[in-house]
């Protein structure tokens, strides 16, 4: 691969779940359609539409009563995320014919590095026909964004849709992505918007001309990654394992109804922790971040956590540290969804623990078989006799994120 | 003659003249207790009381309250003149702030009905709104019977302090033991701290009688480091120690330091303090400090700061990896070893906490297992004794 001259595409998939939905019901093509969870278990907000439906003006994140009240001929359905998984595989089997170097974001976008293709074809044909073979195959569409980085790509998928190809040169920034608000820039989340705004930042210009060093105290390392977005600088690679490495464990849930019971609360708590106790063990991981989300009734969230000595392994250690931080932050008001989430991954073989004065007994348990351990490494030298666990260390653990040993299609 | 409206309208409700030297010292202790984050109003000022006898200024956060009083005189040296008693609150910043700043020997501080607060030094004159002192929350009222009265060496409580209070928990999950917990019987103070993951416990002789006996006294780490702070280094002195259902109060001339106790039984820690030893070494406090320092080099970035110890012959290895910066393995000497062999792995952030606060040249470490907890003891000094888990790697 020729380095400094890449080839980036950004495969964006239009209103996928609504377009696979149409795709499988030709009948609705041309209708309105919103995808939104059941409404009885207030889960009714809009996850996505048509294009038919948004030009009513209905929009994602809105509640299904209001989305009627603007389109009330809106066609609603569930979502069926079986079958969209289903035809995310063969978008991206499709895209793996052309270059092994494709990277899944999500079930509906993805990056390809065509660096070494585009040597026999030019981009803009291959972009072309890619967006032709699944729309003829799967009667899907898609805009592609191409440029030199990832970031610039995205950008320029997001900038005509439907069906959209957009080439986005480094030479065309000026007239092209720095007349963009800030808030249209991938990576920017409101609440980094509103910073920036403080800072007098309105475009993506605005930042790409901004101090870098004001930007670095203001916002740390994320900032300057946003700076050298904005200047067109990234070298991230295409990176076809990303789909299988996590950064982190987590269930949440919408309660059927707002509750203020500490028993509801901790059997939501309880089953969400058996659960991510249950990947924790497939995995041979423990953690040693958790954090816990509480949503109230009037939608306010927020987010707490905590980092431990002794990592989270068993549903009862994720339940007890969930519960406690539950405690200290619950400001008593009605909840409506809660979730635990874990981080800071190690490999189970790898992880250390400090003993606690008040519960090291209950750790003897193991004594004999590390006494044993100990034993015969001392003969027999190193690594003689090791517990099954500690041997699984195929999977990479790396910097708290790990790499699923199971092709996952969650 | 007077003019008499003006005279009412000044009507001093407070007046008197102190040294600039005694006003700060006194201020510089009773800031220790004011918090600038308290949610009752008028703890963020400093109460200041002029009586017949002297000056009293007096800062509290509610959890901690210090009265630090100034004589009218000491060694022939006239420190304080009242003219008229009273008292004020001024807030305590801003108070502090100015009377470090004034350029004179001597300050004038007079109070009016209003409040209004004139402070004169030299040339220079301030005024302060003050706020009512009627307002200030009242002090604990300690009954001063004399079998409640403990007397500890001013050097010794320090001592007793820096060897304790460090092992604190710092987490809210038990607030019990974010306290250290003092026991008093036949003579001696036993002082016992705990995080879970490492212990210390200090036991000194006092002069009591016999018959006084306090258990599961907790005081909060927090009050004892701010105590550590006033404590100065005038060692023989005797601190009076007067111990209340929910307060502690110490007394050092011229100084009153309350405390609120924590609330809760402290668990019972002598009967987690193994009394057996499988492996015993006995080794340089210095020689073994350093090569922990020098192993959590690599061991400071990587969870629980683990390094391990491995025992031979006549020595200790210490050793240390990190995954990405490389190992570290060096040879402790040591004067006598016993017992079983043993590997073990521990946090070097407490080992080297716990070694650093043991004066003494030598140590005895008894070692239980692998999985159970380790006892530093210094040779020639009974009293002290720091408790430390390991980290289970596997």
């Amino acid at each position: 691969m020729v380095s400094g001259h890449r080839v980036i595409f950004h495969i964006d998939m239009n209103c996928f779940y609504a377009s696979v939905e149409i795709a499988h019901h030709p009948e609705l093509s041309g209708h309105p359609l919103a995808i939104a969870g059941r409404v009885e278990d207030r889960k009714g907000i809009i996850v996505t539409s048509s294009y038919e439906a948004r030009a009513k003006g209905v929009k994602t994140t809105m509640p299904v009563w209001k989305a009627r009240q603007l389109c009330p001929e809106l066609i609603v359905k569930q979502p069926n995320m079986t079958l969209y998984r289903e035809t995310s595989k063969q978008i991206f089997d499709i895209l793996r014919r052309v270059t092994p170097l494709v990277e899944k974001v999500s079930v509906d976008e993805g990056y390809m590095d065509v660096s070494s293709v585009v040597s026999v074809i030019h981009p803009v044909h291959l972009a072309k026909r890619i967006q032709r073979h699944l729309y003829k195959s799967l009667k899907l569409p898609c805009s592609i964004g191409i440029a030199p980085n990832k970031f610039l790509a995205k950008m320029a998928s997001n900038m005509q849709k439907p069906m959209g190809l957009t080439i986005l040169r480094k030479r065309d920034l000026p007239t092209t992505l720095w007349n963009l608000p800030i808030g249209d820039m991938h990576g920017v989340g409101s609440k980094t918007e509103e910073k920036l705004k403080k800072m007098n930042i309105h475009t993506i210009g605005d930042l790409a001309k901004f101090d870098r060093l004001r930007i670095s105290e203001r916002l740390g390392q994320p900032g300057i990654s946003l700076f050298n977005h904005a200047n067109g600088w990234d070298d991230r690679p295409v990176d076809p394992e990303s789909e299988d490495r996590y950064k982190s464990i987590g269930h949440s849930t919408t309660l059927p109804v707002d509750t203020i019971d500490l028993t509801v609360v901790k059997e939501v708590f309880s089953k969400q922790s058996e659960k991510i106790a249950f990947k924790l063990k497939r995995e041979h991981i423990a953690s040693y971040q958790i954090s816990i989300v509480i949503r109230y009734f009037d939608w306010t969230n927020i987010t707490r956590n905590k980092t431990l000595k002794t990592p989270l392994i068993t549903k009862q250690d994720i339940l007890f540290q969930a519960m406690e931080l539950f405690h200290r932050h619950w400001d008593d008001r009605p909840v409506r969804l809660l979730g635990i989430t874990l981080t800071s991954f190690e490999a189970l073989a790898d992880s250390t623990t400090q003993l606690d004065l008040f519960t090291y007994q209950d750790e003897l348990k193991k004594e004999p078989v590390v006494d044993l351990i100990n034993a015969v490494t001392n003969k027999y030298g190193n690594n003689a006799l090791q517990l099954a666990s500690s041997m699984i260390k195929n999977r990479k653990v790396k910097n708290g994120e790990y790499k699923s040993n199971e092709r996952t299609n969650e | 003659m007077q003019d008499i409206a003006d005279s009412n309208q000044t009507a001093l409700s407070m007046k008197m003249t102190v040294t600039k030297d005694k006003l700060v010292e006194s201020v510089t202790h009773v800031m220790k207790a004011v918090s600038s984050r308290t949610t009752i109003p008028i703890l963020t000022g400093i109460k200041i009381t002029a009586s017949l006898d002297g000056v009293t200024l007096t800062g509290s956060d509610s959890d901690v309250s210090i009265k630090s009083f100034i004589p009218l005189s000491e060694n022939d040296q006239q420190n304080v003149t009242v003219e008229k008693t009273g008292q004020i609150v001024l807030q305590a910043k801003v108070f502090s702030d100015i009377v470090r700043k004034l350029p004179s020997d001597t300050i004038a501080i007079e109070v009016d009905q209003r409040l209004i607060t004139k402070i004169t030094a030299g040339s220079s004159e301030f005024t302060l709104n003050g706020l009512d002192p009627e307002e200030y929350p009242l002090l604990p009222v300690i009954d001063e019977e004399d079998n409640n009265i403990v007397s500890i060496k001013k050097d010794l409580l320090k001592h007793v302090i820096r060897q304790t209070v460090f092992a604190v928990s710092t987490s809210e999950t038990r607030p019990v033991l974010t306290g250290v917990r003092w026991n008093i019987q036949n003579g001696k103070l036993d002082c016992v701290s705990t995080d879970s993951h490492r212990l210390a416990q200090r036991v000194i002789p006092i002069s009591t009688d016999d018959e006084t006996k306090y258990h599961n006294i907790v005081i909060p780490g927090k009050s004892l480091n701010e105590l550590y702070k006033i404590l100065d280094d005038n060692g023989e002195e005797p601190v009076r120690v007067i111990i209340t259902k929910n307060q502690i109060l110490f007394q050092i001339k011229n100084l009153d330091f309350f405390s609120r106790l924590l609330e809760g039984n402290y668990p019972d820690t002598d009967r987690l303090i193994p009394t057996d030893s499988k492996t015993t070494i006995t080794l340089s406090t210095k020689g073994l400090l350093h090569a922990i320092e020098r192993a959590s080099l690599l061991a400071k970035e990587e969870r629980n700061n683990v390094v391990k110890l491995r025992t031979h012959e006549n020595s200790v290895e210490i050793l240390s990896q990190s995954a990405e910066l490389g190992r570290v393995y060096e040879d402790v000497p040591v004067e006598t070893i016993e017992g079983e062999e043993l590997k073990i792995s521990f946090s070097a952030k407490l080992t080297m906490e716990a070694l650093s606060r043991i004066d003494a040249q030598t140590i005895q470490i008894n070692f239980t297992g692998a999985m159970r907890p380790f006892v530093i003891r210094p040779i020639g000094d009974e009293g002290i004794l720091m408790l430390i888990l390991p980290v289970r790697t596997f």
